[in-house]
């Protein structure tokens, strides 16, 4: 009887031991998955503002948007996975999806960073465009007036009055 | 028609010549309302892309396509989620009034980045996978939404008016606001019923 005894507490320590090690494994791999996604999420969101700033700027980010597309279908497969307990399957897609953004990010920072300097460039011209025109304008407009107003005085020093008979 | 009159309409025209070339310079850093409405397209198709055909009456281990979409017309490239939801007859939809999502949590989701003016869509095929049927009870346990395998034990009583077990599947829609960094619920959601017929 006693070693049926040991055997049994033996066993049933074992089986506890198993499960205590089972679960702490569990908890840190859903600990580890909502990190992975919490990190991609945050990768994403400044990959987004990046691209915003980028279409902002006028730059064509059509390609830049797609890349984010497969990003953002990566981030939401994490996201899926984690609530149904796939853990290393959320790390595996966050991570995957950490990859893309990182190489979205370098590409909308430069097509940002163009976009700014072109914008710069087409409102320096735009600015001058227009202080030439209204000088343009101005001129004409001074010219024309002076024009038109000797036509005018002389078309009235011409003009003779007219007797009208038969007033009372 | 005196001089003064005419120094006038010269003044008019020149005044609005001036307006038209500063025009290009002035809508570079004053933003123009463009008037335009801001708002997204949400929207499911059947299997075949069109408004017509959709699942209705579903059995066991059986897959079913539909495809979802969303159109973007925000004046701006918007981050989209797409919550897929499923739910019997007594549990709640979105509030559309109260602008609030519905309180169930989401299975599957979806996420997108698009452009304005353009439109996204994804497939979606789901089948139900472990359904028990009592007298006048229908009990879904497990269901599968694009390959994944979801718990999602819902019940619904035997509906008789129309004759059958009433759920729904439906899609709700998020966008992600820049300004809160978080996705809000867009008031928007569309589904589609679907009568478990069979186990």
């Amino acid at each position: 009887m006693p070693a049926w005894r040991g055997f049994f507490v033996f066993a049933l320590l074992f089986v506890l031991a198993l499960s205590v090690l089972l679960i702490e494994g569990c908890v840190a791999g859903a600990e580890e998955a909502a990190l992975a996604i919490e990190r991609a999420e945050g990768v994403v969101v400044s990959g987004y503002q990046i691209v915003l700033e980028a279409e902002q700027a006028r730059a064509n980010i059509s390609r830049l948007l797609a890349r984010l597309n497969e990003a953002g279908e990566l981030l939401a497969l994490a996201r899926v996975s984690y609530r149904v307990g796939d853990f290393d399957g959320a790390v595996l897609f966050a991570e995957l999806c950490g990859e893309i953004v990182d190489g979205v990010k370098v590409d909308a920072l430069g097509l940002r960073n163009l976009a700014v300097e072109e914008a710069g460039h087409r409102f320096w011209w735009a600015i001058i465009g227009s202080i030439v025109g209204v000088s343009i304008i101005v001129f004409l407009s001074f010219l024309s007036w002076f024009i038109f107003k000797g036509r005018y005085y002389r078309r009235v020093l011409e003009m003779r009055p007219e007797v009208v008979s038969g007033g009372s | 028609m005196d001089l003064e009159d005419y120094r006038t309409a010269f003044m008019v025209v020149s005044l609005a010549l001036i307006l038209i070339v500063v025009f290009p310079a002035v809508s570079l850093v004053v933003p123009f309302p463009s008037g335009v409405e801001r708002f997204s397209e949400l929207w499911v198709l059947g299997p075949n892309h069109m408004a017509e055909d959709y699942p209705f009456n579903v059995t066991v281990n059986e897959e079913y396509h539909v495809f979802v979409g969303v159109g973007n017309h925000m004046g701006y490239s918007a981050r989209y989620m797409v919550c897929v939801k499923f739910r019997n007859r007594t549990q709640p939809l979105p509030n559309m009034l109260n602008s609030k999502s519905s309180p169930l949590s989401p299975l599957y989701e979806f996420q997108a980045f698009v452009a304005d003016g353009a439109t996204w869509e994804a497939p979606v095929t789901f089948a139900f996978l472990e359904v028990s049927r009592f007298d006048n009870s229908c009990l879904i346990r497990r269901m599968s939404i694009n390959d994944v395998v979801f718990w999602v034990d819902s019940p619904s009583s035997w509906d008789s008016e129309n004759n059958g077990f009433y759920y729904q599947l439906f899609f709700e829609l998020w966008l992600y606001n820049v300004t809160s960094q978080s996705f809000q619920f867009h008031n928007r959601f569309v589904g589609i019923w679907l009568n478990v017929t069979a186990s």
